[in-house]
């Protein structure tokens, strides 16, 4: 089939178009364009059109035109075009669900809002490939392209470029899309959390509460951490209990104990009930600390070992446990009665003979911070001496957590990232 | 900020009860009394004293209509802000297109240009009555503005300006130690009169443009977002915007009532801020004329710090350029370039030789009152849409009024360009 299509497309060249039946009269005008829904470049397969006196919607399908250029004409008669009948899941409508919305740049990792849309040509298809999220594709929507492009040029020898983002670093927030958990989750944990983080602060609630249904737990949880407190409350609220659970406990103790303590009684309890019951006693514990002294900055996600370990040993727990830890920088070493002992750094062990005892290696003088000590103080033992975690004990010298620097981070600049 | 949240757990946690419902309120109040507060700006005072000093107690009947217009905008504002979690220029742009979008924020743009110049030209009058030039007064006011909001120091400042709102208390406890006929007031409510004379007209879409102004719209529903009010806390929200609406409604009551006594009987025209001002003689006496321009002055610094960057909001999400004051110059050139230039164009043509400042300041709100129902008809289709709103769609009265308020205002706009020209 030749179409005599040129070799690429814009959305709003499209969009309100007029088109003519085989015999050359008006048959209907363009109201929406349907790709299918698949990866990386779709398929433009039709048009939803609007015809015949009552303006009803009808299904163009891609086959049925005879050519693009110069006017749209199709290969027969108007009135056989059928009643639009798509299920969403197979298929987007780009006008509802793409056209002007906000859409998450996972490339650029921010949140942009879309201005045009981008068509190649592949052999008799259209594909869609790049959304324009530049000043150009907005003048373009509004006709003023070429006035603005001669005025420029005219005034600033100026060429305003087009900013395109690829289709592939697309991740649409609103309509079915979300549903298509394998599509979005994809896309976005390849997200730094940190990024995905100031994403999900950026977009309104509905969406975000959509967002923690599509991601997985693992993803889902490391980027409620770098979330701000307000917006982590408000999501965990109207998130279903059981996923709550499942991400908090996914999370850092610290962050956990932080965000549900800042939850009603009653709520936190419920999410607690569905964990894990190891960490949720470990939470509960950490939740008796109040927010500002040492205890409530502590994680309990640590490696403790007794001194009669050998260096071997000890790094193969450090290796198995390490997915579970907040610190991987030093292993702890404690009596039979949990009494703080010392602190080996991973440069001890790495440096160490493999049969040596953890014993050995012990510093002569161990930093810790008492449980009630306040932030301040912690903050200026840790620019004191310089470590990149400190050990956290009760009045009797038990060891009852740790304190990592980026939690002393938050407390230093907490608007900051 | 930490406060809030410790008070929501306390107040969450002192189970059913009416502390919990109150304790609640107080946590939710803000977005309609802030707004309320800012809606008394330079334009507004200006326009409510014109009303009494020049038509006298025969225009204040339009009070009642235009506070359940108001109640009724304002509510539709905080409804949608809360269901859809968006901005109302989001909504706009999500459901007409860019093209629709772009012509209405340049025409929200030269508007909300009216209100900034209008705020400024309240500076300027203001604090001519201490004696301050406003070569000085003006320069200084912007980039202060300018530079509280850039730097982020302006939410603690907000509370010094609410603080200073209690100057509008001057006109009540004036409006009541002057002892007006109040038989007379309350007949004026009665029997409404207006004729079709364009300056009535003007002064009657000037008092819509003051008290339901476009860009208040958009400030109360990005203020309701950002609060991230839930469904179930809704009903707080609303009582506290209707608190709002009548807050507004009070003041410019007595406002209009004290001008009507004082300056219409005794023939008065308020070309400046100190004819105004006199206003508040049986009250302050000799020094009428400084509690006069304080209140001015506060009310136009007030909403000069929220009105552009509020507009430099609503521009940058219908358009899609990153906004926030957390973000740098160079990842948000659009928003840091609209809010300047915003505020220094508007100083800047404030210290134009000569103006007459009192007419600039009520000419802008009367182009609020004409730009208002494009920004009605807008908020009504949105607002009746189901997939947007579920179930929270306005019902057939709210409707009703609303389009009555659409309709009145494109009437009276059209009637009046039929008449001057």
């Amino acid at each position: 089939m030749n179409q005599r299509l040129k070799d690429f497309y814009f959305f709003s060249r499209f969009l309100n178009q007029k088109i003519y039946a085989a015999s050359g009269s008006k048959a209907a005008k363009i109201a929406d364009l349907i790709v299918e829904r698949a990866e990386p470049y779709p398929r433009l397969i039709g048009f939803v059109v609007r015809a015949g006196r009552r303006d009803k919607k009808l299904f163009l399908p891609w086959e049925k035109i005879a050519f693009i250029e110069p006017q749209i004409t199709l290969s027969e008669d108007g009135s056989l075009l059928q009643k639009l009948s798509l299920s969403e899941k197979d298929y987007i409508l780009l006008r509802e669900e793409v056209m002007d919305k906000q859409i998450v740049d996972t490339y650029g990792a921010k949140v942009v809002r879309v201005n045009d849309l981008h068509f190649l040509r592949m052999d008799s298809h259209l594909r869609l490939v790049h959304v324009d999220v530049g000043f150009r594709g907005l003048m373009r929507r509004v006709g003023w392209e070429r006035g603005v492009d001669k005025a420029l040029r005219w005034l600033f020898s100026y060429d305003l470029p087009n900013q395109f983002i690829s289709w592939k670093y697309v991740q649409l927030l609103t309509g079915s899309d979300l549903l298509q958990l394998s599509v979005s989750q994809k896309k976005l944990s390849h997200l730094h959390p940190a990024d995905l983080a100031d994403i999900i602060e950026d977009l309104s609630s509905r969406e975000r509460s959509a967002i923690f249904h599509a991601l997985d737990t693992e993803t889902a949880a490391d980027a409620m951490e770098e979330i701000d407190p307000k917006i982590q409350k408000a999501i965990i609220e109207t998130i279903p209990v059981e996923k709550a659970s499942d991400i908090v406990e996914e999370m850092s103790p610290s962050d956990a104990a932080d965000l549900l303590g800042d939850l009603t009684e009653e709520k936190a309890e419920k999410i607690l009930e569905g964990m894990e019951q190891e960490k949720a006693e470990d939470l509960r514990e950490l939740l008796e600390h109040p927010d500002e002294t040492a205890g409530g900055l502590m994680t309990t996600a640590y490696l403790q070992l007794t001194g009669d370990v050998a260096v071997e040993t000890a790094m193969a727990r450090l290796r198995a446990e390490s997915p579970e830890l907040d610190i991987i920088d030093y292993i702890y070493v404690v009596d039979h009665e949990e009494v703080l002992q010392g602190v080996v750094s991973i440069r001890n062990l790495l440096t160490a003979q493999s049969q040596q005892l953890l014993s050995g290696l012990l510093a002569p003088r161990v930093v810790s911070v008492k449980l009630d000590e306040n932030q301040k103080e912690v903050v200026e033992a840790f620019a004191k001496y310089g470590f990149r975690a400190l050990p956290v004990v009760d009045a009797e010298n038990h060891l009852r957590g740790v304190i990592s620097f980026r939690s002393v981070l938050e407390v230093l600049a907490p608007d900051a990232g | 900020m930490r406060m809030e949240k410790d008070y929501k757990k306390l107040v969450s946690s002192s189970g059913r009860s009416l502390w919990r419902t109150i304790g609640l309120f107080f946590i939710l109040m803000g977005p309609g009394i802030i707004t309320s507060n800012v809606d008394n700006d330079a334009g507004g005072i200006t326009t409510y004293s014109l009303a009494g000093s020049e038509f006298g107690l025969k225009l204040i009947w339009t009070l009642i209509p235009i506070m359940i217009a108001l109640i009724v905008v304002q509510e539709m504002c905080a409804r949608m802000g809360v269901v859809t979690g968006k901005g109302l220029s989001d909504l706009i742009r999500e459901k007409f297109g860019a093209k629709i979008t772009l012509y209405l924020m340049i025409g929200m743009f030269l508007t909300n240009m009216g209100n900034v110049i209008s705020e400024f030209a309240g500076v300027a009058a203001g604090m001519e009555v201490f004696g301050v030039d406003k070569f000085i007064s003006v320069p200084l006011s912007a980039f202060l503005v300018w530079w509280m909001v850039v730097k982020g120091t302006y939410k603690s400042v907000e509370k010094a300006f609410l603080v200073a709102c209690i100057f509008y208390l001057s006109y009540v406890i004036t409006g009541i130690i002057i002892k007006p006929n109040w038989d007379n007031v309350v007949h004026q409510f009665l029997h409404p009169q207006m004729s079709l004379h364009p300056t009535e007209m003007t002064m009657v879409i000037g008092l819509v443009g003051t008290t339901i102004a476009p860009w208040m719209q958009f400030y109360l529903q990005a203020s309701v977002v950002e609060k991230g009010i839930k469904l179930e806390e809704y009903k707080f929200a609303r009582f506290d915007v209707i608190m709002g609406s009548i807050v507004v409604h009070v003041v410019a009551f007595f406002i209009i009532l004290v001008c009507a006594e004082t300056l219409f009987k005794n023939g008065v025209k308020v070309e400046t801020a100190k004819d105004a001002a006199l206003s508040l003689a049986p009250l302050a006496g000799k020094y009428c004329t400084y509690l006069f321009a304080f209140g001015l002055v506060n009310a136009s610094l007030f909403a000069a710090s929220i009105l552009p960057l509020s507009t430099t909001y609503l521009i940058c999400e219908g358009l899609g350029w990153e906004v926030g004051i957390d973000k740098k110059f160079v990842e948000a050139p659009q928003f840091y370039g609209f809010y300047s230039l915003m505020i220094f164009l508007g100083a800047g043509i404030i210290l134009y030789p000569n103006l007459p400042l009192i007419q600039i300041m009520y000419l802008s709100q009367v182009l609020n009152g004409m730009v208002l129902p494009a920004v009605l008809i807008f908020m009504l289709l949105l607002i009746n849409d189901k997939k947007l709103m579920m179930g929270y769609k306005n019902g057939p009265v709210f409707n009703a009024i609303a389009w009555v308020t659409t309709l009145v205002m494109i009437g009276l706009t059209l009637l009046l360009l039929i008449q001057t020209i």
